[in-house]
């Protein structure tokens, strides 16, 4: 009697145990991949949600491609549960679109900046202005009027330079180096109304959207990501998830290449 | 640690790059460049400021040894080094050239502490984009006008074909892509280690293949450290000075930086003590120090590449976050570069004096005895470098065919200096825009 009870406990145990492992949750895989190069924003966010992810229990796989066209190649084939973050002005160049079937969060938003300098305020005549080389230049005659030539640059921080450089009287730029020009005491900047403005996305395949934004959202609000939107005064559109896509969707068209 | 890691590692691969002939401080950081990939920003300047300098101590020995220049800035220490392994003096030859290259770091860093505040007020000069026009010009007309014994024909063939190699994929001023002939991975343009193996380590390799010197090693008179020391001290200070402040100006002339600050502080010791291979030799190498100093300060404190093997740096500074064009980071710089790189300047300067001329004779000695396989393990190690960083670039197979060709091509092409076709690959985009933007502003 007494084996017959002790081989039945073990066998209890070991059922016991079975369930426990089986029913235990395994860690969800998910694919978050960098789209930017250290130092920008883009690469600067994905650090921060990959250690999000990780902290709230996800098995995450990194995959550091730099490069924004080869990593929505990489996010477009994808068969796994895959996140990326991005940007409404790509839209048109990558041919990849917010929807909804990739839109997970708006994350924060911000207007392009025109930027004069000092030196070139009582100017009357022809104005230069410098521009990201990806720019609507139709849009930016429009806006400033045809008396000014427009000087293409590489990219925002190359602007930058060439604006404390003297080589232009404007520039057309984000705020983050808009900001630094204005500290520089060199000139002064003031955001466009009409230049269409910036929102920073997150956007994900293979996954289940709603599930994936309450994790990035709780991702957004750790002191970390607080810090980093407050220290660049970076605002959130907030509203529901139907209400940002519709923002997000209505701000890129601003984007389209005439 | 990490710093310790980064000079650590620089050190070492500037001993072993400096007694290689033919092989330079570019040829090394492409070959560490998997290693460097891990690197941050301070880690990747001190270990390219441990090379550099080691280098500078460690390439006078196959110059005096074996006759072979390690680099162009070489020469003086070829010319004047081997009088003194004919005498059976080479290791009071490379004991001098030590002693005058921590000499020439010394000078360099005194003349950028008294000018700093000088540079910096007037550091907005050198972003604008005439200013870089005029420069372009001149690494132009330097290319045009050093290489290949001033062939201009062929350094013209050269620099045109560097620029066809840069224009595919997106360019400076548009977004626009062009010649990619409908390939996806040349929508990022041609890979720049495929290139650099090509152009720049596959002839060098067919070059270390052939040379040979009966002469290599001569059986040599010993003589002590101290010995070294007190004869600097008493008959050639004076000459490491002057080429210590030569070497300095020169250092700052784009393209050939270190070659001007050796051969020019060499031409004028010469002028002044045309007999005296002790004094020539000094002068040269303490020159070829404080100018490879100079030479880094345009790219540390307002991010302009101005030598070969800089541009290599700039790329890898860039990729791991670097933002030189930043005005507020010309005082960050300037502040990085004496709080945190100089101290480790020095650091890997005496650790020159004192390892480098033991274990590089080891390092050489072993190298001529097994040259062969040496050169087949370097050529294997390209051939999985280039793999390597086209998976990670996830394009493997163009990384694959740009090797095969731009090899077979640096074969034939191999008695020229390929430097201005590499110069203009790389700087071949940014030369197009800054050149338009010109003529907008």
């Amino acid at each position: 009697m007494k084996n017959i009870l002790i081989a039945f406990g073990v066998v209890i145990t070991v059922v016991l145990l079975f369930v426990a492992v089986s029913t235990a949750e395994t860690p969800k895989k998910i694919t978050i991949i960098n789209s930017g190069k250290a130092g920008g924003s883009f690469n600067a966010r994905t650090q921060m949600y990959k250690e999000g992810l990780t902290a709230a229990g996800y098995d995450v796989q990194y995959e550091n491609v730099g490069k924004i066209s080869q990593a929505v190649k990489m996010f477009k084939a994808s068969d796994d549960p895959t996140i990326m973050v991005y940007a409404n002005n790509q839209v048109y160049k990558q041919d990849l679109f917010h929807t909804e079937n990739n839109f997970i969060i708006a994350e924060y938003q911000q207007p392009l900046y025109i930027c004069r300098t000092n030196t070139s305020k009582d100017k009357t005549g022809n104005l230069t202005v410098a521009h990201g080389k990806g720019y609507d230049s139709k849009l930016l005659t429009k806006i400033l009027g045809n008396n000014i030539t427009l000087v293409p640059y590489k990219n925002s921080g190359a602007m930058l330079k060439g604006m404390l450089g003297g080589d232009v009287d404007m520039m057309i730029n984000n705020q983050g180096k808009s900001f630094k020009y204005i500290a520089s005491g060199k000139g002064s900047c003031r955001p466009s109304e009409v230049l269409p403005m910036m929102v920073a996305t997150v956007i994900g395949t293979n996954v289940d959207l709603r599930e994936i934004r309450k994790v990035i959202f709780d991702i957004t609000m750790d002191i970390q990501f607080v810090e980093y939107h407050t220290s660049r005064k970076l605002t959130r559109p907030t509203g529901t998830w139907e209400n940002e896509l519709v923002i997000v969707q209505t701000l890129e068209k601003g984007y389209a290449v005439k | 640690m990490n710093e310790l890691i980064a000079v650590s590692t620089g050190l070492l691969a500037g001993t072993i790059t400096g007694i290689v002939p033919g092989a330079g401080v570019m040829v090394a950081m492409i070959v560490a460049s998997p290693l460097l990939m891990s690197f941050d920003v301070l880690q990747l300047l001190l270990f390219y400021m441990s090379l550099a300098s080691m280098v500078q101590f460690t390439g006078t020995i196959p110059a005096v040894y074996l006759g072979i220049p390690g680099e162009t800035n070489s020469l003086p220490a070829v010319i004047e080094g081997t009088k003194f392994n004919k005498r059976k003096m080479a290791k009071l030859a490379i004991g001098i050239c030590a002693i005058g290259s921590v000499l020439g770091s010394l000078v360099a860093v005194v003349i950028t502490y008294g000018l700093l505040s000088v540079l910096i007020e007037h550091m907005t000069v050198f972003f604008s984009n005439a200013t870089k026009f005029y420069l372009y010009l001149f690494i132009i007309a330097f290319c045009l006008l050093v290489y290949n014994k001033k062939n201009v024909l062929v350094n013209l063939s050269l620099c045109a074909v560097g620029f066809m190699l840069s224009v595919p994929g997106e360019s400076d001023i548009s977004s626009d892509l062009r010649y990619t002939f409908g390939m996806d991975d040349l929508q990022f343009g041609i890979p720049l280690i495929p290139v650099l193996i090509g152009f720049l380590i596959v002839p060098t390799i067919a070059k270390m293949f052939g040379s040979s010197n009966p002469n290599a090693f001569l059986p040599n008179i010993d003589i002590s450290f101290c010995k070294v020391v007190k004869y600097f001290k008493k008959k050639l200070i004076a000459s490491s000075l002057r080429g210590g402040l030569i070497g300095y100006i020169c250092g700052f002339v784009p393209g050939v930086s270190t070659v001007l600050s050796t051969n020019a502080s060499y031409s004028f010791e010469k002028k002044l003590h045309p007999n005296n291979p002790g004094k020539l030799l000094v002068a040269s190498e303490t020159a070829n120090n404080s100018g490879q100093f100079a030479s880094m300060l345009p790219l540390l404190l307002i991010g302009i590449p101005i030598t070969g093997s800089e541009i290599v740096l700039y790329s890898m500074l860039v990729d791991a976050g670097w933002s030189p064009y930043q005005f507020d980071n010309v005082t960050n710089n300037a502040d990085m570069l004496f709080k945190q790189i100089v101290p480790w300047f020095v650091f890997a300067n005496i650790v020159g004096l004192i390892v480098a001329w033991p274990l590089a004779r080891k390092i050489l000695n072993l190298f001529a005895n097994s040259k062969k396989y040496m050169i087949a393990i370097l050529a294997v190690g390209m051939l999985l470098l280039n793999t390597y960083l086209g998976i990670l670039d996830y394009r493997v197979w163009l990384y694959t065919v740009c090797l095969i060709v731009f090899s077979c091509i640096g074969l034939l092409i191999k008695k020229y200096e390929t430097v201005p076709l590499v110069f203009m690959f790389i700087l071949g985009n940014d030369m197009e825009g800054v050149f338009i933007r010109q003529m907008l502003i």
